[in-house]
């Protein structure tokens, strides 16, 4: 048989573009990932951009249209857990997390699998909720991954093959550690989070090098002793105080800062020991990303009981606040408050309610919230409270349109129940009683940690549910709701075709006018969506990708 | 009242450290482990041929002729995720990994015993065999041939054909020769040649990662991950020749050497 027409064995190879992956968009560089916005086709980062707008400018899908947008393709997890992973696309290869740490790339045009990386963890892993993974880095030819037992993957993007890994924590320390956030690059640095803020660790942020693993900076939620603010913790608290940076950040390169926000701290809901302000819980932090150094930090929540983590993705914009044209930091945090915050000193603008919220009469100057007293949990358990454990808002993403200049949240309205535990817990883990995957083991002692929740009711609509809100960025003001039966665990995206994308608790996927609220589309893909959406072109046409359940659904027009 | 706090968390790291045996006997695992033999039983030749035999039927399918992976794991590279002592490969064949397709047998134990001698050997074939060829100068020939433009070793190379780092466990003398000089002899699953002749436009050629009725993935040979509708493409052919080209032109010294230079690679491990 004849020997193929191309020479092999180093030499190079001369091949049609049109219709194939035009290579692979290989390298992403870090000047690319500057200018992630001027690549309509890619989604080359968490929140696809620095500014995490979570918006494509892509309009070929539009209100005229998107009524027959229909589903392209799938990809199946065969998971049992379900997917909270934002893809990336860089010309027409998607590369996304499977539960629990496997990274998957697919031609982006039909779903097909290119090739599978699978990371193992070991069987028991400390995640609070679920053993789920947010999404990927990527830098040259690299994947960057986090994983549940607090590692740090590097993975060759062309092929799976895995280039290292570093530990950056031992996960059973404490209560248990673990990494399920994306990463960020940012310029030449890995930027890692991690969590275990109800398990009574001690948490940190992490800078490593993409080429070789080693860590370059750690940046310490919780001042160490003789660092400032370390006298806002009573006693020895800080040892254990939580404060973790499970989501994703931000980064405005015109001041090289990079921002960041914080969990609760621990325990959650019992704050007999942990007198004073717990900095930097429930912050936004801005940091130097060459050196990991504090440039400032505001405090959406001092000393919080409620579980209100302030690890929302930081929204970079300008706005006019005031009739001053602001750079402004914009925040709708899980507090149920909206926040403006000037993002080059730190300075709080405004603060107003996005939600139904019963906790803080007004604000102070430095935006520190006037306490109502008598929202505390209480170990009967107090039922007065909004917003509700999971807060007005969470982790899943907001976006933001240039196109009308407004804020869209999937916000979560929410009467939950706030309990605490002041007695010994009686039962301990017994063979014949384990602790499920996933729950925090009781020591049998009094575990302060716990306490919280007490779930909704099921279907009980006058208790909870949710709305996607346009709010203009400058006042706070709602300029639409679109309101769903329950409180969301998906985020939005904006497109240039003047479209909000999401996706309900029920697995109901939408297409909203941004303009008006209006709902043009949906779909019933039937399986929880707990991530945001995404925008991206296949064969220069347009998609939507969106997880529902353990299944990526991926829409398109023709 | 602080050190309730400390107490409990000393006394919940002790718990976790216990929870893995607890829960095995919760399950029964613990009893039955315990009756697991610390190493193979039967491991004379005759039972690891048994084994091949057994593995022809019960799992090429998922594993591929000669253990290389398809559906299920790659059983020739020597490093099991689920562990690799005796009992460890004893316990995943009988029992199946829970959440992935990987069953559990319903052979008795005795048999599933010779499957994990040859198991276990599919793994390991390289290292009971000493090669006589020189090393040094097999790996300047793996230089000078151009091997690294296709293979990996280590960090050294891409990942076009198999990543050779641990090929000397994994693969015996006779094997490394037959890549060498018949490189269509064996090909795995997940290595196979195609080549696209379009409708319009220049052939493409690569590693074949997917197929379905209407598209074929590839890894060109250049790297690059392509994706290509079958509605364009004229003709495919697959697998002949393969991408490895044939190295039959060197001599009977160079190619001893280069086959003791492959059997010197053991891995990381
Ligand atoms: C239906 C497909 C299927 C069949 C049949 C099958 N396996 Fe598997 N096997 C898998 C998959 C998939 C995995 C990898 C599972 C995972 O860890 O994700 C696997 C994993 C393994 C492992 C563990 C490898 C490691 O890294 O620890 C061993 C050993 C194994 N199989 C042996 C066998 C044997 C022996 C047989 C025949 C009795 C067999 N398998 C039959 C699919 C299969
Ligand atoms: C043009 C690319 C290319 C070059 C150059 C090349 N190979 Fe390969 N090689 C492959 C591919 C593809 C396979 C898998 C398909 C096959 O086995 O035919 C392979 C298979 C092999 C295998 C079998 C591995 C296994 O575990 O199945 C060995 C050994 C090997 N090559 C060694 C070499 C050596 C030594 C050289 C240089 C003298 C070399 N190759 C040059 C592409 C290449």
């Amino acid at each position: 048989m004849k020997k193929w027409s191309v020479r092999l064995a180093g030499a190079t190879f001369a091949m049609a573009a049109a219709w194939t992956l035009s290579g692979q968009g290989l390298p992403v560089t870090s000047e690319r990932l500057l200018k992630a916005a001027d690549e309509q086709g890619n989604w080359l980062m968490y929140s696809r951009t620095y500014n995490s707008w979570r918006f494509s400018g892509l309009n070929q899908i539009n209100a005229n249209n998107v009524k027959n947008l229909h589903v392209k393709w799938l990809f199946q997890g065969r998971h049992i857990e379900k997917f909270e992973t934002t893809p990336l696309v860089a010309n027409g290869v998607m590369y996304l997390t499977r539960p629990e740490n496997a990274i998957y790339a697919l031609d982006a045009a039909t779903g097909r699998q290119l090739w599978a990386y699978e990371y193992r963890n070991p069987a028991r892993t400390f995640n609070c909720c679920g053993k789920v993974n947010r999404g990927l880095a990527i830098l040259g030819n690299t994947l960057f991954m986090n994983t549940l037992d607090m590692h740090v993957v590097a993975v060759d993007a062309r092929s799976g093959h895995e280039l290292w890994k570093t530990e950056m924590y031992d996960y059973t320390a404490a209560g248990g550690y673990a990494a399920p956030g994306a990463p960020l690059i940012v310029k030449d640095k890995l930027i890692v989070g991690m969590a275990g803020g109800e398990k009574g660790v001690s948490g940190f942020l992490d800078a490593y090098d993409p080429k070789t693993g080693k860590r370059l900076w750690r940046f310490h939620t919780i001042p160490q002793p003789g660092e400032p603010n370390f006298g806002t913790w009573d006693g020895d608290s800080w040892k254990t105080g939580g404060v973790t940076t499970w989501n994703n950040g931000s980064y405005d390169p015109e001041t090289n800062t990079l921002f960041w926000g914080t969990s609760n701290p621990w325990p959650d809901y019992n704050d007999d020991f942990r007198k004073g302000d717990n900095l930097y819980s429930c912050s936004v932090l801005a940091l130097d990303p060459d050196t990991g150094k504090l440039k400032w930090h505001f405090q959406f929540t001092p000393h919080d009981v409620h579980d209100w983590d302030s690890t929302q993705i930081p929204i970079l914009l300008d706005t006019q606040f005031q009739g001053m044209n602001t750079k402004a930091l914009a925040w709708a945090n899980r507090n149920g408050f909206y926040y403006l915050i000037d993002r080059t000193t730190g300075k709080f603008l405004m603060a107003k309610a996005f939600v139904k919220q019963t906790w803080a009469k007004g604000f102070d100057d430095n935006g520190r919230p006037e306490v109502i007293p008598g929202n505390e949990p209480t170990p009967e358990g107090n039922d007065h409270t909004w917003p509700g454990i999971d807060g007005g808002a969470n982790w899943m993403s907001h976006s933001y349109s240039p196109l009308t200049k407004w804020l869209y949240v999937f916000a979560r309205e929410e009467h939950r129940v706030f309990s605490k535990n002041t007695v010994p817990h009686p039962t301990t883990e017994t063979p014949d009683r384990p602790v499920a995957a996933g729950t925090l083991p009781n020591a049998g002692a009094y575990d302060p940690g716990l306490g919280g929740a007490r779930t909704q009711q099921v279907g009980g609509p006058e208790e909870s549910w949710g709305k996607v809100i346009a709010v203009d960025p400058g006042t706070g003001n709602v300029k639409w709701e679109h309101k769903v039966l329950t409180p969301p665990w998906g985020g939005v995206m904006a497109t240039g075709g003047n479209l909000v994308f999401g996706g309900t608790l029920e697995g109901m996927i939408f297409a909203l006018n941004a303009t008006t609220g209006e709902r043009l589309w949906t779909f019933s893909a039937n399986g929880p969506v707990f991530a945001s959406p995404i925008s991206y072109t296949a064969n220069g046409k347009q998609m939507v990708s969106i997880p529902a359940g353990d299944v990526i659904v991926t829409f398109g027009l023709d | 009242m602080l050190s309730r706090i400390f107490l409990g968390l000393a006394a919940s790291a002790a718990l976790l450290a216990a929870q893995n045996v607890q829960n095995q006997a919760l399950t029964g695992e613990a009893a039955r482990s315990a009756e697991i033999a610390k190493t193979n039983p039967f491991n004379t030749e005759a039972d690891v041929q048994q084994g091949n035999a057994l593995f022809q039927v019960q799992c090429t399918y998922c594993h591929g002729a000669r253990g290389e992976g398809g559906r299920g794991a790659d059983l020739t590279a020597g490093v099991y995720k689920m562990g690799g002592a005796d009992p460890d490969l004893f316990k995943t064949v009988r029992s199946g990994i829970p959440g992935t397709e990987m069953p559990a047998s319903r052979l008795t134990d005795d048999e599933i015993w010779k499957m994990v001698g040859f198991v276990k050997r599919l793994g390991s074939r390289g290292l009971s065999e000493k090669a006589p060829g020189d090393a040094a100068a097999g790996k300047a020939l793996y230089a000078k041939n151009g091997c690294a433009g296709c293979h990996r070793i280590g960090d050294e190379g891409v990942d076009l054909g198999p990543d050779l780092s641990d090929v000397g466990r994994r693969r015996g003398l006779a094997f490394l020769e037959e890549s060498l000089v018949k490189p269509e002899a064996f090909v795995s699953n997940t290595f196979r040649a195609v080549q696209l002749v379009m409708k319009s436009g220049p052939a493409v050629g690569g590693i074949r990662l997917n197929e379905d009725d209407l598209s074929v993935q590839l890894r060109d040979t250049n790297g690059n991950l392509r994706s290509v509708m079958k509605d364009g493409v004229k003709e495919l052919r697959r697998d002949k020749p393969s991408l490895m080209p044939s190295y039959e032109r060197l001599s009977k010294t160079d190619l001893t050497n280069l086959v003791a230079y492959l059997n010197s690679l053991k891995g990381a491990q």
